[in-house]
């Protein structure tokens, strides 16, 4: 998991216990499902995201006011300020309609670059740890390099080379999350790879790209997307922070780690309005590492 | 808060901040906007505030301010030049007279050698110590002038391509480092460069301060120079360390870690006020544009669009925006100035107007007018660029103008000036936003409006050509009688406002706090400051 | 064994080469000609023409390659474009206050999260249990520049009991371990601690529960061994993996902590690079990129040669 985690073996090897958990028992999902709805912390976290989502998606709904629109006579007015309950920012932008829409961005940057790396990474992971031999040679060298670097650094190094916008920001991130995910679903293949029904259907003849649809995809998916759904956590705080060293979204966009930085000359005014956006990326961040928790610890038989 | 708290936290706070005071003790510590020590090697860059913190205080040039007195514009005085005057025969020639007796830092002299040696290393490609690095931060600032002659041990002739009456204003910018100094690096140096660069960490001029510490990045510190001719300053010791940061400037002064800090961001000055901080300001000869792009697919080529945008700021909001540490611009210079000239067209806010002149030019609501623009988010004088600049991206989206911002370091902005607007690293913009000084005649109005200070030469980043413009600047050069002069250059600036050639925004004030201890600072109408009449307490 | 550790580190070497070819690649994905990188924008066109040859610019893409590892292994990075000074000149004093402000921040980190996960695996799904998972995941979670700010605020400008930025009164190149210094690393340091601080937390949970778990731990119980016994146990146990966890982070650290040195003006690498990306200065960038890479590829190559040292059961292929 990156700066913050790594993809160890354990995880790994949850995946693969999961895998053959779900190969088993035919009410797996149900099973799941049912573990999942006794985790309340589990469930308050996805709740809480569901509502950040829902109130992001209709922002322009329940959003008191135009997120562009300041004015200097009402500048960096303190939280619970009539008609702008959360304060206004350094040009007297309602800071709540900011951190509607500002949520926006902050989770488009955080979840795409994590939602690329899934595609781009399962699809070459699957393909190394099914295919083997040189292709899986080539592909998982080549990640090595990649996995030789710090996340941050390979974010911060990409995105400076390139310049600052959200396109390279969104490339750099998702050029950092690959690797992980390539590592995790290449060795969650290896794993069904090997197992008694790939092996039958092999035997009855099935080409190797219905083996990967059908079996293999079918049960490498799962465990993969609950690894990546905890680097969203990761990939929303780094792609914050390119913001916040002014490489993410460019000024007058509302996003989070932007108003963070654009809010720290107020901090002496308003130090409680100036916070808010890292409170934000705070809680999502958060939620997001429990809910991949939770999803973990419910798609692992032990649990 | 309760007694146990208070004793605890005094517990703590006692021996946590003790230290701190003992080692201040005539010594004044700095905090810049520069997000690295302007280069010490004689050139600064980094602006003007690099002329000001690594340029005077260890260097002197030929011609000088004085800047004793804060309630006038500060007049041109001898440094290392005691007087200078044209030749009546040949106007491109001048006879500069050098002060006797001058020590550089190593305690080798100063004198015309020293002179034409420090013009060559900018202006003679063929000088051993010529280097290229402090060609882009000089000829810009001093185009005309082309070489030196020594005419006796303390006389030189400096040259001109043309006649020029503003010489001696420009000579301000060349710094005079010791030669002797520099052969001694150089011996022990394989190239020129090396030697220049041993030269910035150890460097040697005349100037009241000797640096004696240099940490790349960090910090450069300074003690004073005793044996300065203009008499020693009073500070021991000057502590100079970059903060780019404006948050970071104001916790460095408020938990005194420095006794003085440049620019402090408008919305902390209450806090520091309440802390016992001494907010310091003065107009400084100096505005905040938007400077056009007048070829390629600029739309700022039309006057009509520049017109409309000048009218469409709200110049007083913005004051309200920085606390009232800016005046509004009106144009280069203001109504009492010398060079004001009374232009017709008056910048004022008026967005009815402005819709209209946009109208004019074919923009509306079906087709608003989108540009970009090329600014960074701090520099020396810079005042609070992504602020302004982003209440101008509203005040002008008020009247249906979308302004896109290429945001970069300031030193890359300040570079790319240089480059042009049709060059690649002006990324498309169709302005830039340099804050300029208005100091000399050159840096205020020639170089932007004069074809041949075009980019590359100088400063001419729109590539503005008008003959009409070209001649006027001809006659302002040509009169070296003071008076004649300024009716010259009054001419000329009010026919620049006429035309709108530029976006005319903020002049700066430049805002300073410091702490208590810091006594006899004056703040005069300059970029620089006078760092020898200031004490400790 | 002695086998393993070899391939390991001849393995090493060809992930060093192609890390500096990614390190090369940065100048030649960045917009513009790779030239701009080299020479200052003002500079003579015969100039240019004169560095493009030097530099070797002229060739083809591997030759140019090979030219730059050449200068590289020579322990030639280039020039700053924005002072000129050689880029090592800079980075060799950054790299030292980056590495005292990653080992503080790790070994604070590490005993944190040992103490909070030893704690949270001993008593697994206890009260205490659950405030040590719940840091655990607010210190991966929490946006750390962030937590810099709020701890500013609160103790260099509220407090007025610690420094806000910079690495003491003589910067670093006079940096010694007194109070007069070490009050100026401590806010850094806590915040950059709290990433290893909650990984760790959750690693030593993880491995103690289950070290607790197995059986052989019961039956010492019942041999009647003492507690302290069983700790010690526990802990040579659990040491080699969270070591190397604790290691990885360490590199980590190195590698992010541009974010907690920006809010800071700790002058370290981290900083370097923030102003380089801004000065667009890339020799700068590619240099303080490929020495942090570099550092972390040794780290971990370190790391999974004293893990497998101290413990042998873990198999390798």
């Amino acid at each position: 998991m990156s700066t913050v985690i790594t993809p160890s073996a354990a995880d790994a090897e949850l995946a693969v216990q999961a895998v053959q958990a779900a190969s088993r028992s035919e009410g797996y999902w149900a099973g799941v499902w049912k573990r999942l709805r006794r985790d309340p912390l589990t469930i308050v976290c996805a709740s809480i995201l569901l509502l950040m989502l829902l109130a992001m998606v209709f922002a322009p709904w329940i959003a008191p006011h135009d997120p562009y629109q300041g004015s200097m006579i009402r500048r960096l007015k303190p939280l619970q300020t009539p008609g702008y309950p959360l304060g206004t920012d350094e040009l007297g932008r309602d800071i709540l309609t900011r951190l509607l829409y500002g949520g926006r961005l902050s989770w488009f940057m955080g979840i795409m670059p994590v939602a690329f790396a899934f595609v781009i990474g399962t699809t070459l992971g699957v393909t190394a740890g099914f295919l083997g031999g040189k292709v899986n040679m080539l592909i998982m060298r080549t990640t090595d390099v990649f996995y030789a670097f710090p996340s941050v650094l390979l974010a911060v190094a990409i995105s400076g080379a390139l310049g600052a916008g959200i396109f390279n920001a969104i490339l750099a991130l998702t050029m950092v999350f690959i690797p992980q995910i390539i590592r995790v679903a290449e060795s969650v293949t290896q794993g069904v790879r090997n197992l008694d029904f790939v092996d039958a259907a092999r035997a009855s003849g099935a080409s190797g790209f219905t083996i990967v649809r059908v079996h293999v995809l079918g049960n490498v998916l799962g465990p993969i997307f609950v690894y990546s759904t905890g680097l969203i956590s990761v990939c929303m705080i780094i792609a914050s922070g390119l913001s916040f060293l002014g490489l993410g979204t460019k000024p007058p966009e509302p996003e989070w780690g932007l108003m963070l930085n654009t809010l720290r000359t107020a901090i002496y005014v308003q130090p409680w309005v100036a916070v808010l956006p890292g409170v934000c990326i705070f809680v999502t961040s958060i939620c997001f590492n429990l809910l991949a928790d939770g999803l973990r610890q419910a798609m692992d038989v032990k649990a | 808060m309760t007694l146990k708290r208070l004793l605890l936290a005094a517990a703590f706070a006692a021996p946590l901040t003790l230290p701190g005071v003992a080692s201040s003790q005539g010594t004044l510590r700095i905090g810049m906007t520069a997000a690295d020590i302007p280069l010490t090697h004689g050139q600064p860059d980094q602006g003007f505030e690099g002329n000001r913190f690594t340029g005077f205080p260890l260097f002197d040039p030929l011609t000088a301010w004085d800047l004793s007195r804060p309630d006038r514009p500060t007049p041109l005085v001898p440094s290392l030049a005691l007087s200078w005057e044209v030749d009546a025969a040949n106007k491109t020639r001048w006879i500069v007279k050098l002060r006797p007796g001058v020590k550089f830092h190593d305690g080798s002299d100063f004198n015309a050698d020293a002179v034409v040696w420090n013009v060559r290393k900018v202006l003679d490609r063929d000088a051993p110590q010529y280097d290229p690095r402090q060609v882009g931060l000089t000829a810009t600032r001093m185009p005309a002038l082309r070489r030196a002659e020594k005419v006796d041990d303390l006389t030189v002739a400096l040259f001109t391509a043309e006649p020029d009456s503003f010489l001696p204003i420009n000579l301000t910018n060349l710094f005079m480092v010791s030669p002797t100094h520099w052969q001694k690096l150089r011996d022990a140096a394989p190239t020129a460069e090396a030697a220049w660069n041993a030269f910035a960490a150890n460097p040697s001029g005349t100037g009241p301060f000797k640096m004696v510490r240099f940490v790349p990045r960090e910090r450069a510190e300074y003690v004073k120079n005793e044996a300065y001719w203009g008499g020693a300053p009073k500070l021991d010791r000057v502590i100079l360390l970059p903060i780019p940061e404006a948050n970071a400037r104001t916790a460095a002064l408020l938990s005194g870690q420095v006794d003085w800090i440049e620019a402090p961001s408008p919305d902390s000055v209450p806090q520091l006020k309440q802390r016992g901080m001494v907010i310091t300001q003065n107009v400084q000869p100096h505005f905040w544009p938007w400077q056009p792009c007048f070829v390629g697919d600029s739309p700022l080529k039309d006057v009509r669009v520049r017109r409309a945008i000048n009218l469409a700021i709200d110049r007083d909001g913005m004051k309200q925006l920085l606390g009232g540490f800016m005046e509004p611009a009106t144009g280069t210079v203001e109504q009492g100035h010398p060079w004001w000239g009374n232009p017709t067209f008056k910048i004022r806010t008026d967005k009815a107007e402005a819709r209209k002149l946009l109208a004019e030019a074919g923009y509306g609501p079906g087709k608003p007018l989108k540009f970009k623009v090329q600014i960074s988010a701090s520099g020396s004088g810079q005042m609070q660029p992504l602020q302004m600049n982003e209440y101008l991206q509203q005040d002008l989206k008020q009247v249906g103008v979308e302004v896109e911002f290429d945001v970069v370091d300031w030193n890359t902005l300040f570079t790319n000036w240089r480059q042009g607007c049709a060059s690649p690293a002006a990324r498309g913009a169709a302005a830039t936003n340099v804050s300029i000084s208005t100091m000399d005649p050159f840096f205020a109005l020639v170089r932007f409006y004069d074809s041949k200070m075009a980019a590359p030469v100088s400063n001419n980043w729109g590539m503005f050509s008008d003959p009409r413009f070209d001649a006027m600047i001809a006659e302002a050069r040509n009169s070296f009688e003071p008076a004649a002069r300024d009716a010259a250059l009054s001419k000329l600036h009010a026919a620049g406002v006429d035309e709108a050639l530029f976006i005319w925004v903020a002049h700066d004030v430049s805002p300073r706090a410091m702490s208590a201890k810091v006594k006899g600072f004056v703040q005069p109408q300059s970029w620089f400051v006078d760092l020898k009449t200031v004490s400790i307490q | 064994m002695l086998l393993y550790l070899l391939r390991r580190i001849v393995y090493a070497i060809p992930i060093a080469v192609a890390v500096g070819f990614v390190c090369f690649m940065l100048v030649q994905i960045a917009p513009g000609d790779p030239i701009n990188a080299i020479v200052p924008p003002d500079a003579p066109a015969d100039v240019v023409e004169q560095v493009r040859k030097d530099y070797g610019l002229d060739k083809p893409l591997p030759i140019q390659f090979g030219l730059w590892l050449w200068k590289v292994c020579h322990g030639d990075l280039g020039r700053s474009l924005a002072t000129g000074r050689p880029v090592w000149s800079d980075l060799s004093s950054a790299i030292g206050n980056t590495l005292t402000l990653a080992v503080c921040a790790s070994l604070l980190g590490f005993a944190l999260g040992c103490l909070l996960g030893g704690i949270a695996g001993t008593f697994r799904g206890s009260f205490a249990d659950r405030i040590a998972t719940t840091l655990a995941v607010a210190g991966v979670s929490v946006p750390h520049y962030w937590l810099g700010m709020v701890l500013v605020v609160i103790f260099s400008v509220q407090l007025n009991w610690l420094p806000a930025m910079g690495a003491g009164p003589g910067g670093s190149a006079d940096w010694s371990w007194d109070w007069e210094h070490i009050r100026h690393l401590i806010l850094p340091m806590v915040t950059l601690s709290v990433i290893p601080m909650g990984i760790v937390t959750r690693t030593v949970r993880g491995l103690v529960a289950e070290i607790m778990n197995q059986e052989f731990i019961t039956a010492l119980r019942a041999k009647g061994l003492s507690t302290w016994t069983i700790f010690l146990h526990v802990v040579k146990n659990a040491a080699p993996n969270a070591l190397a966890v604790m290691g990885l982070q360490l590199g980590y650290l190195m590698g992010g902590s541009i974010l907690v040195e920006t809010v800071f003006s700790w002058p370290g690498t981290g900083l370097l690079l923030n102003s380089a990306i801004f000065q667009r200065d890339l020799p700068v960038l590619q240099g303080t990129i490929l020495v942090l890479a570099m550092f972390f590829v040794t780290l971990n190559l370190i790391v999974d040669l004293v893990q497998t040292t101290l413990d042998p059961r873990i198999k390798r292929a």
